[in-house]
């Protein structure tokens, strides 16, 4: 699985694993949220935050024609306006994206898999 | 003051979300981190505003209850990153002293320092040289001076002084603010309250904005042109920054009323002005206008004008990143093919969603054709080539793309001409193209170019460099001159019935020449209506559409 750019000079393979990667780093890297999920929680273990080598289990990459989409399962912090820290997530997410890859993301699309209460 | 209430504590917040307010602009200029959007402040006072009016819903004696109605207003009211930062810091603020009716300096700075614990605990990555540090440093601050200070207000100083210590050292942390050259956006917002805190703890009026702030701005704002341009998108190509010392004897200086009138001269804007100088900062295609404008109140004591089209180039070589310009999305959409600028302007002027520029030398291929109608989103499309030679490579397009498409087979502009003030978007693809082959098959077309080459063609001898006149293709004549040329191609096309004839011209023709051909028409044919339009193509001086 990967994604292809071609250009004037040949083509450019992306593996999905590496657009996980950075838009799980990126995702992670925004406040509120304490981790990736996995997608399938029952099978993976439950509610398990995933490590940085296992983000491509909560983050998934479709290319349809040109566009790329990105849906990801994250975990955000208990008292936290999720619905907020979800758009960020979204917004540097793409933003991100575009920039290292230089490839525009049509969609990403954002499961709240679980909230975290942190000992306060 | 040995202790705080919850009256007190309301006041101060409201004067701090009244500095944030008046600030939020400024903030949002700074915001270069983690998305260059430019809307940190507005988000930070969004969410700072519903947090105060629920402080004055719930403002009662008892300061925790007090900050617990901020807690509450902030949470229901956080947009943005840096508002939902700034939520937890005070819901972190108002749990630590919910029980309390009033606090002391210790509890006071023990309150922040909490809030700044909450803060941290729902990230998991923090980055440094963020509102993060700012809030982290200051409030560190806060618990070292209370251990031997009572006086709240003095505790609140020193939160502030080093929350501004702590927002100049963020450059230092994070590398793309010293890449920018400005401080953190978030950072500076909670300066802002903080700032207003300590202004409604002393009685005295908020500080004013420092004047240096205008260096950050214009940092910002180049960060932000750059991220999303490509150099031939530069509409303002001059970046002119102007400093002007008012004269008594000169026009009296208002900033509103300068703005006004540097508005229409370029973008990104950025004015400041005291009683004795202004501050001009502006991306400007005619920056003497903008120094001539400045000279009216007074004397220019600095100017800097840069080329930003060449710096662009430079920077976007080294950045490993590709834009797309905006492209207009067109669901129903005629696309076309030109060569030259006016001449893609025109046909955009009469109608046509997308022109792709190619023309005689560098002919698009059926790829370049595909690739445009995705661009725009089209789910239909009406193809006009414009050339012989493209015809088969739309007709390709046609084949390789799985939406309603048809080709138009127009060979020249002004058949594309015709046939795009024939299209209709209320019908079908077929309709269309039925209606806009009968369209230009009354347009006649006249061209006029340079041979490369000596040969004989159509029975008319041709020298290299001499001007042949093509009339609907066809060689009539080889002359040295260009206007005769031109002329024999007008009498052999216009005639009695003839209504418009548009003269286009190219790179190798004078506005004068095409005067001088219109008049030339004009004399001839008086029924004639004559057009003339520059459209920049290459090899052709003159290309006529007669109907």
């Amino acid at each position: 699985m990967s994604i292809e750019i071609h250009n004037e000079f040949g083509q450019i393979d992306i593996s999905n694993d590496v657009i996980a990667q950075i838009a799980g780093g990126a995702a992670v890297e925004c406040y509120g949220i304490v981790g990736m999920a996995s997608k399938h929680q029952i099978r993976d273990g439950l509610t398990d935050i995933l490590r940085k080598e296992n983000f491509t289990k909560g983050v998934l990459v479709r290319q349809e024609g040109e566009d790329l989409h990105i849906d990801m399962y994250i975990i955000v912090s208990y008292g936290t306006k999720i619905s907020e820290i979800a758009y960020q997530v979204q917004s540097t997410v793409k933003y991100t994206v575009n920039k290292t890859l230089g490839m525009s993301v049509k969609s990403v699309n954002i499961f709240v898999q679980g909230v975290r209460v942190m000992n306060v | 003051m040995k202790s705080l209430g919850g009256m007190k504590f309301a006041e101060m917040v409201q004067m701090g979300a009244h500095h944030l307010y008046q600030n939020a602009a400024y903030v949002d200029s700074l915001n270069v981190f983690p998305v260059p959007d430019g809307d940190t402040g507005t988000n930070m006072n969004l969410s700072m505003t519903s947090g105060a009016k629920e402080t004055e819903v719930q403002a009662q004696e008892h300061i925790g209850k007090t900050a617990q109605g901020l807690a509450k207003g902030l949470l229901m009211g956080a947009r943005g990153n840096s508002g939902v930062i700034l939520s937890q810091l005070f819901r972190g603020f108002g749990k630590a002293i919910e029980k309390e009716a009033e606090i002391d300096a210790i509890g006071f700075a023990d309150a922040f320092q909490a809030g700044v614990d909450t803060a941290y605990k729902a990230v998991m990555k923090p980055v440094e040289g963020t509102i993060l540090t700012v809030a982290r440093e200051a409030a560190a601050k806060a618990v070292e001076v209370a251990q031997d200070e009572d006086d709240i207000i003095v505790v609140m100083e020193a939160l502030v002084a080093e929350a501004k210590a702590s927002l100049a050292r963020t450059p230092e942390q994070l590398p793309v603010l010293k890449e920018v050259g400005v401080v953190d956006s978030g950072g500076q917002g909670l300066l802002f309250v903080y700032e207003g805190f300590l202004a409604s703890l002393k009685g005295e009026p908020l500080p004013q904005k420092n004047e240096s702030s205008l260096d950050d701005l214009i940092n910002a704002e180049h960060h932000r042109v750059q991220d999303f341009m490509n150099t031939e998108d530069i509409e303002f190509g001059y970046c002119t920054e102007i400093m002007v010392r008012f004269e008594s004897d000169k026009e009296p200086f208002d900033e509103e009323q300068f703005r006004q009138e540097l508005n229409p001269m370029g973008d990104s804007l950025l004015v400041i002005s005291d009683d004795e100088i202004a501050k001009v900062h502006i991306h400007s295609e005619t920056p003497g206008a903008v120094l001539a404008a400045g000279q009216k109140y007074g004397s220019l004591i600095k100017i800097k004008v840069d080329n930003m089209r060449e710096q662009h180039s430079a920077i976007v070589g080294e950045a490993p990143v590709a834009t797309v310009p905006k492209v207009e999305k067109h669901p129903y959409a005629v696309v076309t093919i030109a060569m030259g600028e006016g001449v893609a302007n025109l046909l955009r002027s009469i109608g046509a969603s997308y022109v792709i520029e190619g023309g005689q030398t560098m002919n698009p291929s059926t790829e370049d054709i595909v690739k445009a109608v995705k661009e725009i989103g089209a789910e239909r499309v009406v193809i006009l080539p414009n050339n012989k030679n493209i015809i088969m490579a739309a007709e390709q397009a046609v084949e390789l793309l799985d939406i309603e498409a048809a080709v138009v087979p127009t060979k020249t502009i002004p058949q594309g001409m015709a046939a795009i003030l024939a299209f209709n978007p209320e019908v079908s693809v077929e309709e269309n193209q039925a209606s806009m082959v009968d369209s230009f098959a009354h347009v006649k077309t006249g061209q006029v170019t340079f041979a490369v080459r000596d040969t004989s063609i159509d029975g008319v001898e041709i020298r290299k460099d001499e001007f042949m006149a093509l009339a609907e293709g066809k060689i009539i004549l080889s002359t040295p001159t260009m206007m005769e040329a031109a002329q024999t191609v007008a009498t052999s096309l216009v005639d009695e019935d003839a209504e418009i004839v548009t003269v286009i011209y190219g790179e190798d023709a004078t506005a004068d020449e095409a005067t001088q051909l219109a008049a030339f028409i004009e004399e001839n044919y008086p029924d004639a209506e004559v057009e003339v339009v520059e459209g920049k193509q290459a090899l052709y001086p003159f290309i006529l559409s007669v109907e």
